[in-house]
């Protein structure tokens, strides 16, 4: 890892996103969604799971889609491989690029709470969720930005990343009796987890999250694996 | 060092088709190399093995006196410079930021940026965004990209092809230059002139093997038919084996004023391939 090479890729792709219109609407989703949610609740609290909603579609459409969307155009123009036989390592074109994720990812979240109320994420263990939350919808992005070798077929792997990780809290409106199979699975997932823990204070949820971003970096390890080792 | 590059045995074989058969050679440092060969040879694939891109199915490869699977080290890859024939570049910015970044990549001083957009004739455009250029002047970037941090041995696959003949000849020059200052270049491509004017030595790849090997002139000695091409004021053509017996005969012709043009038969380093091949290169 080298410092100055993960911030040439830094300034690179921070310009690169500037210009890219398609990049430039993801963080205006979440953000037009809080806008209309908060209206809607008439300078009244939103509910928890309605504030994780929008969590959910900032994770899933800027940090998960950004990622993916920049490494695939990177495969498709062919300019990975400019950077692949440069000094630089793989660890920092993703480092790199995480940052400016990252980056993207903070400014949408802050103003979408800004506007839908930011007063629950206030504490240590909600911040700790958010970030364990961040890296798991990142490891995503990574993992399927390493295989995809098109933006147009990015698409297509979002959309169950989107609905099933990213509007989880939506099921209750699929009108599913509470122990339907559905929805025990859908509790254990990061989303649900998260709302669960402002019920409870207890650590547990977090534990639970803690686990599947886990995973999702053994996902992005396997994927790296298969797609860098051979010809 | 003795040897810039030095291969042996090298067979690199895709889904059990041989790309490469066999091949081994060696280059000096300080040399202009060329790789010539008709399309789908291995050029491409010879480079990318020599610059760690690719594994070799077998045979031994030394570039700058590392062994090919220490080819992914940092150090190594800001020794070489690479112009590869699919390379691109970053469309949505300008000529500057896309320089920058290589420069920044590879460790070397901002003001390299000037000195290359100079070498490549692209002054003006440095500040148009990519996307604008046309494909010569994204040629001449990517030049300007492989060379930026003044590498020890630079591999260009096909850098002219894209180019008109004036900036293809100022290239050249540039290459020359480098070339002057100490620089290894491997150099691929199609264009037989172009071999002919830079390189040192050509070595000419056909069947996934190396057909012929040499310096251009020694090449052309060796495949001429040793004959002189004679044309007379009479619109007579004669042709004249390079024999002692022959000296009276040529002599005679010019005493007596009925040479109109005299020409040794040194083939081009094209007819030499179509010889060696069989086949046309384009
Ligand atoms: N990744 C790959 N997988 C399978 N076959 C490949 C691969 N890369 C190259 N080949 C095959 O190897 C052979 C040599 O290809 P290569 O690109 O090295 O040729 P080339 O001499 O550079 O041709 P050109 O002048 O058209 O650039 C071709 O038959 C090609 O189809
Ligand atoms: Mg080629």
């Amino acid at each position: 890892m080298n410092t100055q090479r993960i911030g040439a890729i830094f300034e690179k792709d921070i310009k690169d996103f500037m210009k890219n219109m398609m990049l430039l609407m993801m963080p205006i989703v979440p953000i037009i969604l809080a806008l209309i949610y908060s209206r809607l609740g008439e300078g009244e609290e939103l509910p928890i799971p309605m504030l994780y909603l929008i969590v959910g579609v900032t994770f899933s459409s800027v940090t998960a889609s950004c990622m993916m969307t920049m490494m695939a155009e990177e495969n498709e123009k062919k300019t990975l491989r400019g950077l692949m036989l440069s000094p630089a390592s793989f660890m920092d074109i993703i480092i790199g690029k995480s940052l400016v994720v990252g980056l993207m990812t903070f400014i949408a979240l802050a103003i979408s709470l800004f506007f839908a109320g930011v007063k629950p994420f206030l504490s240590v263990q909600a911040i700790i969720g958010l970030i364990l939350l961040f890296l798991f919808f990142l490891f995503l992005g990574i993992g399927i930005g390493l295989f995809t070798k098109s933006v147009a077929s990015t698409s297509a792997y979002l959309m169950p990343v989107m609905f099933l990780f990213g509007f989880t809290p939506m099921i209750e409106f699929f009108g599913l009796g509470e122990d339907s199979i559905a929805i025990t699975i859908a509790d254990l997932f990061p989303i649900m987890q998260l709302i669960k823990m402002h019920d409870t204070n207890s650590w547990v949820p977090i534990g639970v999250v803690a686990i599947w971003t886990i995973g999702a970096a053994l996902f992005t390890y396997i994927c790296f694996k298969k797609e860098r080792t051979d010809d | 060092m003795e040897n810039a590059i030095k291969v042996t045995g090298l067979r690199k074989v895709f889904d059990q088709h041989a790309a490469i058969e066999d091949i081994s050679f060696s280059v000096k440092p300080g040399e202009i190399f060329g790789l010539l060969g008709p399309s789908g040879s291995g050029k491409t694939t010879t480079i990318k093995i020599l610059t760690g891109e690719l594994g070799q199915t077998a045979g031994d490869v030394y570039v700058l006196d590392i062994n090919a699977p220490l080819f992914g080290t940092a150090d190594f890859k800001s020794r070489i410079g690479i112009l590869s024939d699919n390379s691109s570049l970053y469309e949505r910015l300008t000529v500057y930021d896309n320089l920058k970044l290589f420069c920044k990549l590879y460790d070397a001083p901002l003001e390299q940026i000037e000195v290359m957009l100079d070498e490549v004739n692209l002054k003006e455009a440095r500040s148009k965004v990519v996307s604008k250029l046309s494909k010569g002047m994204k040629q001449r970037v990517l030049l300007a990209k492989a060379l930026i941090h003044k590498p020890e041995l630079v591999f260009l696959d096909e850098p002219t092809s894209a180019l008109d003949p004036g900036n293809a000849a100022h290239i050249h020059r540039g290459l020359q230059k480098l070339n002057e200052a100490g620089t290894t270049i491997f150099i691929t491509t199609h264009d037989m002139e172009e071999a002919t004017e830079l390189c040192d030595r050509v070595a000419f790849l056909d069947k996934g093997k190396i057909q012929e090997l040499g310096s251009p002139d020694e090449l052309r000695y060796k495949y001429s038919t040793h004959a002189f091409h004679v044309e007379t004021f009479d619109d007579e053509r004669l042709v004249i084996e390079n024999e002692a017996g022959n000296a009276d005969k040529i002599r005679d012709l010019i005493a007596n004023g009925e040479v109109k043009s005299i020409q040794s038969d040194n083939p081009t380093l094209g007819q030499i391939f179509l010889k060696v091949t069989g086949k046309e290169l384009v």
